[in-house]
């Protein structure tokens, strides 16, 4: 068993986890396709003041795209976590209440629809997919409260068929679309980063941290009610309220993410799985540390997607899984003997 | 309860100087003149190399898609990924004046992209061959060789009703254009391959459909009674090996005219599968297939 969390041991903990992934981001805004000098891109040594091709690739280019990659790896691995808590289920992702799915089929008929505007700088894929997303972890949260109240059965159910029927409508669409718009949702369905606004970003990652942060909040209360809903009840936790709260909030921020990147898939998953291995179950802990593990894993992967076919690139979801699956398997091997699996 | 005040609070003031010191993407900063002849010019795909290269532009331009193989010059300029999947880093090293994409989604988002960071770019839509007419014009005007778009297209029209004058009189001739044997997916009448079968002196055997290239089964093939069977094969290497299998293919359909009079025709892709100032040279190897006698081999 994993030693007890003392507040002095998880801040020391948080505080290296934060700082490896600083190095991390910055290790990767120097890799690329194209060779950059850092001396060249922080110089803006051309005359009258022109941007340097190398001061543009890093700052207009590498940047965004780095810090998209964290902010998305952030949300989907703390939504994991949480997802994984409230479900008591090895298997939840973010997705598996219909994000997924939801997010896909608005991205669909924004393409199949042909729009072209843009709101507040986001693409009518983005704005159509967060819709999307949202609505349908509503609806499922929905049909997961009729089947009964803290029937966890019942709403996994529910995300599973409307998954499963949304799929399906995204086939149809898929089959009728035209072949180019079929290329856009394709890499949109993988998972597929480029560079953003900084003010997306800004936005972006404003609800992304503030989201993650609300879930520490609810760190301890988490923990409870992983362990069953009846014992939580009966010592005072009021475990409706916490759960609507953890469910909106990390629903929410996994359509951000959605709506930023696509589907970038196995984050979710393993990450969370991974850090709980090697660190223990404690929600307080958990957060935190998945948090940073997955924006470090995000931003290695999308490196990789922009290396390995250079100059053309992959759809990031493809690499995570190539990366994601072996590695996991490895620390599953290694690890879980000593580990507590929420069940 | 104060913390969640707290967080609240943040929440609200870091979206509100947000607005305030990032604000919203101001789109369309054009960096270069545009009046000036563009020196610096990478195209983002195929068609769109050949028609600078036809205009002359050849020198000038710095950068194309993976695929450009047409002209041979153009396969040794630098490579800028694919043309679905290109690469921003790539074409910003290389500091183009001018940017000539496509119009479907990819192509619009990565000129947005490109526009946002203050490259001036051309985005034209080839899905007709009227679009392929006005892509020639917008390009040699935005490029500074109008003089020689003029020329091309009206060159491209002569030879093009040429071909056509040659067949006005005759019936058309029926052709199931196949994109994809197994699952059958053909032409649909929504495609320019459709309007080259039109000039070529061919009429689509498949009706109007909901898809543009719809997947067809065998009853409609049955139904739809061509006299010509086409495949455009995608390489030209495998030319022989997709002959074999097309006829091994086409031999169930043994009440279909075109396989019975053996008119199954493989041919090579690379005029007909892309609209391109080749585009005469294509309809003149559809024509060929369509009517062996009158435009010989």
């Amino acid at each position: 068993m994993h030693p007890p969390l003392t507040s002095r041991i998880l801040l020391v903990r948080t505080a290296v986890a934060a700082m490896l992934l600083v190095a991390v981001m910055l290790a990767c805004a120097l890799i690329g396709p194209q060779d950059i000098s850092l001396k060249s891109a922080l110089g803006m040594t051309q005359s009258n003041a022109a941007p340097t091709p190398d001061h543009e690739i890093l700052v207009r280019v590498r940047i965004p795209r780095v810090l998209l990659a964290a902010m998305v790896g952030a949300a989907l691995a703390a939504s994991g976590v949480v997802f994984q808590a409230l479900l008591r289920n090895p298997l939840a992702d973010p997705y598996i209440l219909g994000v997924s799915s939801g997010a896909g089929l608005g991205a669909m008929i924004a393409v199949v629809g042909g729009l072209s505007w843009t709101l507040w700088g986001r693409s009518p894929i983005a704005v159509f997919a967060f819709a999307g997303a949202l609505g349908t972890v509503w609806l499922v949260w929905g049909i997961g409260r009729i089947t009964g109240r803290y029937q966890v059965t019942g709403l996994l159910l529910a995300g599973v068929v409307v998954n499963a029927f949304f799929s399906a409508m995204i086939m149809f669409l898929v089959s009728i679309a035209k072949s180019h718009q079929l290329y856009a949702t394709l890499f949109w369905l993988m998972g597929n980063m480029t560079e953003e606004d900084f003010f997306v970003l800004w936005v972006g990652g404003g609800c992304i941290t503030a989201g993650i942060i609300a879930l520490f909040f609810l760190g301890p209360q988490l923990n409870i009610i992983s362990v069953g809903h009846e014992d939580a009840q009966s010592i005072g936790v009021p475990v409706a309220r916490i759960e609507l709260a953890a469910f909106a909030v990390s629903a929410f921020i996994t359509a951000v993410a959605v709506s930023l990147s696509g589907l970038v898939g196995f984050v979710g998953l393993i990450v969370p799985h991974a850090v709980r291995l090697l660190f223990g179950p404690d929600h307080r802990q958990l957060l935190p540390l998945s948090s940073l593990a997955g924006a470090m894993f995000l931003v290695i992967a999308d490196t990789v997607a922009r290396m390995v076919v250079a100059p053309a690139q992959l759809p990031v979801g493809v690499v995570t899984a190539m990366i994601g699956g072996p590695f996991f398997l490895l620390l599953l091997i290694r690890y879980s003997k000593r580990v507590y699996w929420p069940t | 309860m104060s913390r969640w005040w707290f967080l609240s609070a943040a929440f609200v003031l870091w979206i509100v100087s947000g607005l305030a010191l990032v604000r919203l993407p101001a789109d369309e900063r054009i960096r270069s003149r545009s009046d000036q002849v563009p020196p610096r010019i990478v195209s983002m795909a195929p068609n769109l190399t050949e028609i600078l290269f036809a205009l002359g532009l050849g020198e000038r331009v710095v950068g194309v898609t993976q695929d450009s193989d047409y002209p041979a010059a153009a396969a040794s300029k630098p490579r800028v990924g694919t043309f679905w999947q290109p690469g921003v880093e790539a074409v910003i090293a290389l500091r183009p004046d001018l940017v000539v994409t496509l119009a479907f989604e990819q192509q619009q988002e990565f000129s947005r992209r490109l526009g946002r960071m203050g490259y001036s770019r051309l985005m034209v839509n080839i899905e007709t061959i009227t679009g392929l007419f006005d892509a020639i014009v917008a390009v040699g005007k935005a490029a500074g060789a109008s003089g020689q778009a003029e020329m091309l297209c009206a060159n491209m029209r002569t030879e093009i009703n040429q071909i056509r004058s040659a067949t006005a009189s005759n019936q058309p001739v029926k052709v199931l254009w196949v994109v994809q044997r197994e699952p059958l997916r053909v032409a649909g009448r929504d495609t320019f391959v459709n309007e080259m079968i039109e000039l070529a002196g061919g009429e689509n055997a498949i009706g109007p459909t909901l898809h543009k290239y719809p997947p067809v089964g065998a009853e409609q093939v049955i139904a739809a009674r061509p006299e010509v069977i086409i495949e455009p094969a995608m390489l030209p290497s495998v030319l022989d090996q997709q002959r074999r299998q097309a006829l091994e293919y086409w031999n169930r359909f043994a009440n279909v005219p075109a396989v019975t009079t053996g008119r199954i025709h493989v041919i090579d892709g690379d005029t007909v599968s892309r609209l391109s100032p080749r585009l005469p040279a294509g309809i003149r190897t559809i024509a060929r297939c369509l009517r062996p006698d009158s435009f010989g081999e």
